[in-house]
């Protein structure tokens, strides 16, 4: 069985989206909604929640595989690098194989610059 | 009071949680992320990220997180659709902690099942700040 292309996800970043996902998830860690706070950080200013821009792959497989993603998907990635307000994130898979009835891929999401912000592997049976 | 996340043991066992979906936190969630999928509205379901990520905020209801704590990997899988509107229960647990090079690593693994059944289960790595 080949593994079929999986269309990328685009989102641009902004402060507004960050601080809805904070109320909608319940997440306020400062360092993701308040200015003052995150400029005293490394980070020196304020960075979206990590599952947020992780979002941005779970929609790309859900677009691809629409069920099977809900009931059957798999996700194991690693932070690499904070995205920031301003940001333009690219979701993008990569197909790996299929074994055992499993798609499996690669999985990154991007800023606009090519740096690498999340990446990690999908499995969809 | 909550406690906080690095103040714990590891093998802390937190409290379950109970929570519903509500139609009106659903929407909240995919509006903050952008997401447009008619999908979710033809099977009346609920974005798997969405568990994840309101069960994370229930359990932050029970412990604090140190300002400036990091994301440092997530491990995911969905086992069940979630429909909207469903009471869902998280069962949570702090596997492993540990302190390095000025961070204190946190492994929380996360239960959480819908009408009785698996869902979604988590694995998140979170790195807090040590305290000097």
């Amino acid at each position: 069985m080949s593994v079929p292309e999986v269309a990328p996800v685009t989102r641009t970043l902004t402060q507004a989206m960050i601080d809805a996902y904070a109320e909608a998830s319940g997440d306020h860690n400062p360092i993701h909604i308040d200015p003052d706070f995150a400029r005293t950080t490394p980070m020196g200013g304020t960075i979206a929640h990590g599952m947020l821009v992780l979002s941005f792959i779970s929609e790309m497989m859900t677009a691809a595989f629409g069920e099977a993603w809900l009931r059957g998907g798999t996700l194991d990635v690693r932070f690499r690098a904070p995205a920031r307000p301003g940001d333009t994130v690219t979701a993008r898979a990569r197909p790996l194989e299929s074994k055992d009835g499993a798609l499996r891929y690669a999985v990154e999401c991007a800023s606009q610059a090519d740096e690498v912000l999340i990446n990690g592997t999908a499995e969809v049976a | 009071m909550s406690s906080s996340l690095t103040d714990l043991p590891a093998g802390h066992v937190f409290e379950p949680i109970t929570f519903r979906i509500t139609p009106g936190a659903a929407r909240a969630y995919r509006d903050a992320a952008g997401d447009t999928l008619n999908l979710y509205a033809q099977l009346g379901a609920v974005p798997p990220l969405a568990v994840a990520a309101l069960a994370l905020g229930a359990l932050l209801q029970q412990v604090s997180l140190p300002p400036g704590t990091l994301h440092a990997s997530e491990s995911l899988r969905f086992s069940a659709r979630v429909p909207t509107g469903a009471t869902v229960e998280c069962r949570a647990t702090l596997a492993q902690r540990s302190q390095r090079a000025g961070w204190i690593v946190s492994v929380l693994d996360s239960q959480i099942s819908c009408e009785g059944r698996p869902a979604v289960s988590a694995r998140a790595t979170v790195l807090s700040p040590a305290p000097a």
